[in-house]
C-alpha cells in the first residue's frame, strides 16, 4: 500500500478538495482525470445556468454524454400498432447517431432512468464555461465503460417504452465517442430541477 | 518484525492521516490534499453490536425447542451446556441490475367447437433495481449459516474485544461474482416471461462490504448426544440447529403418508376406468408425491435439521417443487 | 498476540491475525500492516471440549445414516486433540484478489485432505499462544515450494494450525477413525457402518399398496375396506414405530 499526493497530470499542481470524487479537477488548468490503473485525462465541458435558472442551491451534476451510432437491423414488435420510428435519432429509419446521456453520479434507480432518458430525448442546448465559477459538483463514480453498457440499456429503454411490445431487436449501438459534461441543476425541496 | 509496519502520513503536510478500508481516496484533515491509495486498500469493514444476552439465546433456544417435529421430551430432557457468542465474517454486495426482458406467455384456451388454441401473449418488462447479496466470508463448517438474514442494525467494534471474531478466509473477488449471478438469477426471477426472445441485461458491481454479525452459538445434549443452535444476536431469531426428532412424529407421518397416498392411487386407478382425461394420472402423481415427502421424514426424522446445513436431506419444499415440475412434464406430455 | 514497533513513537502496538490497520495506543497514529513480504504462523483457540466433542460425535452417530445404535454401541478407543497446519496465501492476480489453501501436511485422517481452513478466530500463533496440550502437527511441505510457483502478487502467506478433535471408535470388531473440528463442530468421517433403507422402504411400500388395493375393494365392499384399512393403519403405525425407533 502506498499513499500519494494527487497531482495534476498536465501542470502538476497538487489538487485540493473538500470532498470525494472520482474525478480529480485541477483549478489551475482545468485539467479532469481519473486513477483507475493508470492516471488518465477525461474530455469534459460544463454548462453555463440559464438565466432563468430557479432559485437555491446550485450544483453540477456529471453526465457522460456518449456519441453513438445505433442501427436497427431487424427487430419485431406485436400487440400494438404500426410502429413509429424513433424520431430521436438524426438519420434514415433504421438507426443514425444521437447523443446518450448517462448520469455519472450515484442516483437511485428510478431518479437515474428519468435523468437519462430526459436528457437523451431531448438532447439539451447550452452554451459553455470554462470554471466551475465556486459551485459545488456532485461526485462521480460510473466509469466510462459502465456508462457504455448504461447507454444500451437506455437505448432499448427508449424503444421499449414506444406503443407495441418489443419482441425482438437485432441492433448494433457503437459508442464513437464520449464526453463528461457538468449540467447545472438546482436542488429544490421536490428534488434535483435541471437549470438549463 | 518491525518492517511490516508502516506509519501513514500526508505526503503533502506529513500531518498524520486516517485511512477508511475500502477507500481509494481520502482527503488530509490538515492540508485539505486530496490523496490516493495505491495497491492493497482492503475493503471497508461494519460490525453489528450484539445486543442478546446469554438468557436470551438460551431462551430462544429452548422456545425453538417445542416448535416442530422434534422429540417430546426435549423441553424436559435437554440441557444447555454451552452458550457463547462468535462474530462470523460475511462479504455484502450490492449489485445493481439494468437492463430489458422481453418475450411472451403462452394461453390455451377451448373454443365453442371444443378445439384448444394457444395464443401468444407479448411481455415486455424492464429490470432496474439494486440487489443486496450476501455470504459467509469463511467456511461455514456446521454452522448451518451461508448468507445473511438481517441488515439492520446498530454497528459499532465495541464487543470486538470481548467476542472470539472468526476471520475472513475467502477472496472478495469470488463474491462479487457470485453477487453478480445471484443479482442476474434474482432480476429474472422478479419478471414472469415465460419464454424470452430478447434479454438485455447489464449488471454493476455497486458497493462490496465485509460485515461482522454477532451469532450465538447453543450447544446442549439431550441422551448422551451434543446438538446445536445459533440465533442471531441482533434480531434473537434462532438461525439454524440441529435437534432430536421424535420416533412418534415420524411413524404418524409414514401412516398418514401410506394411508391418504394409497387411496388417491385408488382413487386415480378407478378413475382411469371411467373417463379419458388427466386426472386419474394427476391423482396418482400427488399420491406418489404425498408417499415421498412423508417417507423422507420417516426415514430422515430422527434428527431434525433447520439451516443451511452441507449434508441435509432435501427439504420438504425442494420435494413440493420436484413434484410439481414432474406432473407439469407429464400433462405436456399427455397433451 | 503479536506485537510490532510503531514507525513513529517505537512504542509496541499489539496487533492479531486478519487486522489490517492499528492504531498506535502511545500516540493514537494509524499503522498499516504489511504482510505481503512476511510469513505469518496463526492457529485457532479449541471452542468445542472433550466431552462436546465426544456429545458431537455420539449425535452423528444417532444420524440416520448411521447403523443401528452406532451411538450407543460405539465404543470409543482414544480421544486426541491436534493442531493440524494448512497453507494460506492471499494474492492478487490480475487485478482480482484470491484466497489459495495448499496442503502442509500428507495424512490420511478423513476431512484434512478437502483443503479447507475452518470457521475459526484465527490468532498469530506465538511463543505466547496456548495449544492447551494439544500436540501441534508440523508441516512436511515447506511454504517456499509453493511461493514460486504461484500466480500473481503476494499480500499474505500463513501457516495455520486449526484444531480438531480426533475420536477413534471400535463397533463390530472393526475400527474407525472421525475428525471433529473443534471449532465450529463440523464432523468428518471417511467410513463408518451404515444402516441400510430396506426395513423403512418395505414399511412404507407395503403400506402405500395396501391401501391402494382396499381403495379399490371399496367399490365392492365398503364394509369390508374400512375394516382391512383400520388394520392396515394399525399395522402400518406399529411397523414404522418399531423401525423409526431401531429395536
Amino acid at each position: 500500500m502506498r499513499i500519494v499526493q494527487v497531482r495534476c497530470p498536465s501542470c502538476n499542481t497538487p489538487i485540493m478538495s473538500k470532498q470525494k470524487d472520482r474525478f480529480f479537477h485541477c483549478d489551475k488548468c482545468n485539467v479532469l482525470h481519473v486513477r483507475d490503473g493508470g492516471t488518465r485525462n477525461v474530455d469534459y465541458e460544463i454548462a453555463e445556468f440559464s438565466d432563468s435558472a430557479p432559485l437555491g442551491e446550485r450544483l453540477y451534476v456529471p453526465f457522460w454524454r456518449l456519441y453513438c451510432s445505433f442501427v436497427i437491423r431487424s427487430k419485431s414488435v406485436e400487440g400494438g400498432y404500426a410502429f413509429r420510428l424513433a424520431s430521436w435519432i438524426k438519420g434514415s429509419d433504421d438507426g443514425g447517431s444521437l447523443f446518450i446521456y448517462v448520469p455519472a453520479a450515484d442516483f437511485d434507480t428510478m431518479t437515474f432512468k428519468r435523468l437519462a432518458i430526459d436528457f437523451t430525448v431531448r438532447s439539451p442546448n447550452y452554451r459553455t464555461r470554462l470554471n466551475f465559477g465556486g459551485v459545488r459538483r456532485m461526485p462521480a463514480r460510473v466509469s466510462s465503460e459502465e456508462a457504455s453498457e448504461l447507454a444500451d440499456f437506455v437505448v432499448v429503454t427508449m424503444e421499449a417504452e414506444k406503443p407495441g411490445v418489443l419482441q425482438r431487436l437485432d441492433y448494433s449501438l457503437t459508442v464513437l465517442g464520449s464526453k463528461i459534461v457538468y449540467l447545472p441543476f438546482v436542488s429544490s425541496p421536490s428534488g434535483l430541477v435541471p437549470a438549463l | 518484525m518491525s518492517e511490516i509496519s508502516v506509519g501513514l502520513n500526508c505526503p503533502a503536510c506529513g500531518g498524520a492521516i486516517s485511512v477508511v478500508e475500502g477507500d481509494d481516496t481520502l482527503i488530509c484533515p490538515y492540508c485539505d490534499s486530496t490523496l490516493f491509495i495505491e495497491g492493497e486498500r482492503g475493503v471497508s469493514t461494519i460490525a453489528f453490536k450484539n445486543i442478546l444476552t446469554r438468557d436470551g439465546a438460551v431462551a430462544e433456544t429452548m422456545q425453538w425447542w417445542s416448535r416442530g417435529w422434534k422429540a417430546r421430551d426435549l423441553s424436559r430432557t435437554g440441557a444447555v451446556s454451552e452458550v457463547y457468542p462468535i462474530y462470523l465474517p460475511f462479504w455484502r454486495s450490492s449489485t445493481r441490475v439494468a437492463g430489458w426482458i422481453c418475450g411472451y406467455t403462452e394461453r390455451r384456451y377451448t373454443d365453442d367447437k371444443g378445439r384448444t388454441h394457444v395464443q401468444r401473449v407479448p411481455k415486455e418488462e424492464m429490470v432496474l433495481n439494486d440487489y443486496l447479496f450476501s455470504e459467509i466470508a469463511t467456511d461455514p463448517g456446521d454452522l448451518g449459516i451461508t448468507s445473511l438474514r438481517n441488515f439492520s442494525g446498530e454497528t459499532g467494534f465495541a464487543d470486538f474485544d470481548m467476542i472470539p471474531t472468526f476471520e475472513a478466509t475467502t477472496g472478495r473477488d469470488g463474491a462479487v461474482e457470485r453477487s453478480k449471478s445471484d443479482a442476474i438469477s434474482r432480476a429474472r426471477r422478479s419478471v414472469s416471461v415465460p419464454h424470452i426472445t430478447l434479454e438485455r441485461l447489464h449488471v454493476f458491481p455497486r458497493k462490496l462490504s465485509m460485515i461482522y454479525y454477532p451469532i450465538w452459538v447453543v450447544r446442549y445434549s439431550y441422551r448422551n448426544r451434543m446438538y446445536m443452535s445459533t440465533v442471531d444476536g441482533v434480531t434473537g431469531e434462532v438461525l439454524s440447529g440441529r435437534a432430536p426428532g421424535d420416533p412418534l412424529f415420524q411413524s404418524l407421518a409414514i401412516t398418514a403418508g401410506t394411508s391418504v397416498g394409497g387411496l388417491l392411487a385408488a382413487a386415480g386407478i378407478i378413475l382411469s376406468t371411467l373417463t379419458v382425461s388427466e386426472i386419474p394420472l394427476v391423482a396418482l402423481m400427488i399420491g406418489a408425491g404425498v408417499l415421498y415427502l412423508t417417507y423422507r421424514f420417516f426415514r430422515h426424522g430422527s434428527e431434525i435439521i433447520e439451516g443451511d446445513f452441507k449434508h441435509k436431506p432435501a427439504s420438504g419444499g425442494e420435494a413440493m417443487r420436484g413434484l410439481g415440475e414432474t406432473a407439469r412434464l407429464i400433462r405436456g406430455a399427455y397433451r | 498476540m503479536a506485537s510490532i514497533k510503531c514507525p513513529k513513537c517505537a512504542a509496541p502496538v499489539v496487533f492479531d491475525a486478519g487486522t489490517k490497520f492499528v492504531k498506535c495506543t502511545y500516540c493514537d497514529s494509524q499503522i498499516f500492516i504489511d504482510r505481503s513480504g512476511a510469513g505469518f504462523y496463526y492457529a485457532a483457540p479449541f471452542l468445542i471440549d472433550e466431552a462436546n466433542a465426544i456429545g458431537t460425535f455420539r449425535r452423528w452417530a444417532a444420524g440416520p445414516t448411521k447403523a443401528k445404535n452406532l451411538d450407543r454401541l460405539a465404543e470409543i478407543a482414544s480421544v486426541t486433540k491436534h493442531y493440524f497446519p494448512v497453507y494460506m496465501f492471499k494474492r492478487t492476480v490480475g487485478r482480482k484478489e484470491q484466497v489459495m489453501l495448499e496442503p502442509a501436511r500428507s495424512t490420511t485422517l478423513p476431512g484434512l485432505h478437502s483443503l479447507k481452513v475452518p470457521a475459526t478466530d484465527l490468532k498469530v500463533f506465538d511463543a505466547a499462544f496456548d495449544t492447551e496440550g494439544a500436540e501441534v502437527i508440523q508441516p512436511d511441505i515447506e511454504m517456499l515450494s509453493y511461493l514460486d510457483a504461484l500466480p500473481g502478487e503476494p499480500v499474505e502467506q500463513a501457516l495455520v494450525f486449526f484444531p480438531i478433535w480426533r475420536l477413534s471408535y471400535v463397533f463390530a470388531q472393526k475400527c474407525y477413525d472421525v475428525v471433529i473440528d473443534a471449532s465450529a463442530g463440523e464432523v468428518f468421517a471417511a467410513g463408518f457402518p451404515t444402516r441400510g433403507s430396506a426395513a423403512y422402504v418395505v414399511v412404507a411400500v407395503v403400506g402405500f399398496a395396501a391401501f391402494t388395493l382396499e381403495g379399490i375393494l371399496a367399490l365392492e365392499s365398503m364394509t369390508a375396506a374400512a375394516s382391512l384399512m383400520a388394520l392396515t393403519v394399525v399395522g402400518v403405525f406399529t411397523a414404522s414405530y418399531a423401525v423409526a425407533r431401531r429395536l
